[in-house]
């Protein structure tokens, strides 16, 4: 645990950070409105005193009652992975901006968030399916998507439509039943 | 007897409505629908003298099922449209619904030339979140049978990366090289490919008389062999001018694009996640890390060549974990049934790929919530693209295969 991070991230952040700053283990996370992401990551990664110049990873978690879009960053100006939480965003309609003005490289990763959770990444010009088919409706990893031995519960119960739908508010609805704190 | 005329008669063999019937494997290379993104209207729209040219997904060089839609005009590629998801399994829905035992062996088949390091970074995320110190001896075991899974992944990358240029006789080699290894960690594992030996506080099994012997016998000749195996292509006029200064990445394109592990750097970044973010006994052991195409960005021959300098660099850990090795137990005491308390955690570990990540988000229960695996060869095959642009036809496998992409762990 770096506490020397912390405060940085305190002083530099203050008022864009919705939660403390928490540590544990070998990593340090905070948490940001997504519409605060694009300047929060470019001053995260500008900034000489943070330097975060590497994006290792971006998810997208379905916390069953809103989305979440985390970027995990690496630097050399600190032993701690930090894991940027975008939280909040509501689970019929989430908007995010996206990274790929900053790390070109984010446009595949969340290519896969958009296909797996529905996430909108506005500004990404390559926003479509990534693994599963065009004409596939659902968003296999939202909480209300069940495996194969649930399929009666299953978006559309297993009936594929043929249309293709954008954003989940135009997808079946169904039920979460499973939800997490996180 | 009149044969049956009802729609459930299976035809016969020499039916030729059997060949025209299968619409099994023909794609239509233009989508049968409006684009949907401007990226995709831009590609599917063709300039003067441009065509497109399906390549895959079975083609024999694709390195798995891999469709890429080449834009050429004449024989040079003008852009490239990657088509992922055949070897799509949802492994990390799968993931959410299994216990975190049984996680171990869901995650094994992700890139199947390097098992172990598709294992390494779940278990070191689980660990993370029960707070639980690993031995050890269990850590070293992890060590020294990674870093011969990586020589493994390397010399057969050697071979394939010579196979995509037309040179057969490498991967024979290289198939040698790998199935000593793999009979090695087989007489520890108990399986040549899809280990699922690491477990969760531990490993699976101690080291065994038949591994040591084996590896004892390896390590006499490993060097020389290697040695042997890279001057067949190292000092091949063919094999060095069809990679020389073919899809050049210079370090701040490789940042921005997210690359890791070797392929960032033989763009002369020394980035290892061993040295940048230590984790296991890595912080123990000597070791280099070599970098490549300093100033000038890496070509296809650095990012070739920094896989050679990697299996030296291995070797030596080996070693070095065969003097060190600890005594002690290799599982830490855990119950059957885990049940992390509710957290978050990240995992990242250094592959023969690149950097492996796991994110697991734990709600109680014996099942992660989520659990996001980060896969290096996912973010480098879009690379591909940008490399390839002015190239010719027949470079695009070269610059994929100096890529290292595995579609098993590209597609999930």
């Amino acid at each position: 645990m770096d506490r020397a991070l912390r405060k940085r991230l305190e002083t530099r952040f203050g008022e864009q950070l919705t939660g403390p700053v928490r540590q544990r283990h070998d990593q340090t996370e905070i948490r940001i409105r997504p519409a605060d992401v694009p300047e929060v990551m470019r001053a995260l990664h500008d900034d000489p005193e943070l330097a975060f110049e590497i994006l290792v990873d971006l998810a997208g978690v379905d916390t069953g009652t809103h989305m979440q879009v985390v970027y995990h960053l690496w630097s050399a100006t600190t032993p701690d992975w930090l894991r940027v939480i975008a939280d909040g965003m509501p689970r019929d309609d989430p908007r995010a901006p996206s990274l790929t003005g900053l790390w070109p490289g984010a446009e595949w990763m969340e290519r896969e968030t958009y296909d797996m959770f529905g996430i909108i990444f506005e500004g990404n010009r390559d926003l479509r399916r990534i693994y599963m088919p065009p004409d596939y409706t659902s968003f296999p990893l939202r909480k209300d998507f069940y495996l194969a031995d649930d399929s009666a519960r299953s978006p559309g119960g297993g009936v594929r439509h043929m249309e293709q739908t954008q954003a989940p508010s135009q997808a079946t609805p169904s039920v979460v039943r499973r939800t997490v704190k996180a | 007897m009149t044969a049956s005329t009802t729609p459930h008669q299976h035809p016969s063999a020499d039916d030729p409505r059997i060949l025209l019937d299968d619409q099994i494997g023909q794609f239509e290379t233009v989508p049968p629908y409006p684009p949907r993104t401007e990226r995709e209207a831009e590609f599917y729209s063709l300039g003067d003298g441009e065509m497109f040219l399906n390549m895959g997904p079975q083609h024999p060089s694709t390195h798995g099922v891999l469709r890429v839609v080449l834009k050429i005009n004449g024989e040079s590629v003008v852009d490239l449209d990657p088509v992922l998801g055949y070897l799509h399994r949802g492994v990390e829905k799968l993931c959410e619904n299994s216990d975190f035992h049984h996680i171990i062996s869901q995650v094994d088949p992700l890139e199947y030339v390097s098992s172990l390091f598709c294992e390494w970074s779940p278990v070191m995320a689980f660990e993370k979140l029960l707070d639980v110190q690993v031995p050890r001896r269990a850590e070293y075991i992890r060590v020294l049978t990674g870093e011969l899974n990586r020589i493994a992944s390397h010399a057969l990358f050697q071979g394939w990366m010579a196979l995509d240029l037309g040179g057969l006789t490498p991967i024979l080699y290289s198939f040698i090289e790998r199935d000593e290894i793999v009979d090695m960690l087989a007489a520890v594992t108990g399986q040549k490919l899809l280990f699922n030996y690491f477990r969760i506080g531990g490993v699976n099994g101690d080291l065994n008389h038949e591994f040591m012997s084996r590896l004892g016998d390896w390590m006499s000749r490993a060097t020389a062999q290697h040695e042997a195996n890279t001057q067949l292509l190292n000092e091949n006029e063919i094999f060095v001018r069809r990679m020389r200064g073919i899809g050049v990445l210079d370090r701040d394109t490789a940042f921005r694009m997210a690359v890791t592990g070797p392929n960032l750097r033989a763009s002369g970044v020394p980035y290892d996640v061993r040295r940048a973010h230590p984790y296991s006994v890595y912080p123990e052991l000597e070791f280099d890390i070599p970098t490549r195409g300093h100033g000038r960005g890496g070509d296809s021959l650095d990012r070739y060549l920094l896989r050679v300098d990697e299996v030296k660099q291995s070797l030596r850990i080996i070693d070095q974990c065969l003097h060190n090795m600890p005594d002690g137990p290799i599982m830490a005491k855990l119950p059957r049934l885990l049940r992390p308390r509710p957290g978050r955690a990240w995992a990242a570990i250094e592959g023969p790929r690149g950097l492996y990540g796991t994110y697991a988000i734990s709600d109680g229960t014996d099942q992660p919530f989520r659990m996001k695996i980060h896969d290096p060869s996912f973010v480098h095959l879009q690379l591909v693209g940008q490399l390839m642009k002015g190239n010719l036809i027949a470079d695009t496998m070269a610059v994929m295969a100096s890529l290292d992409p595995v579609m098993g762990g590209v597609d999930k």
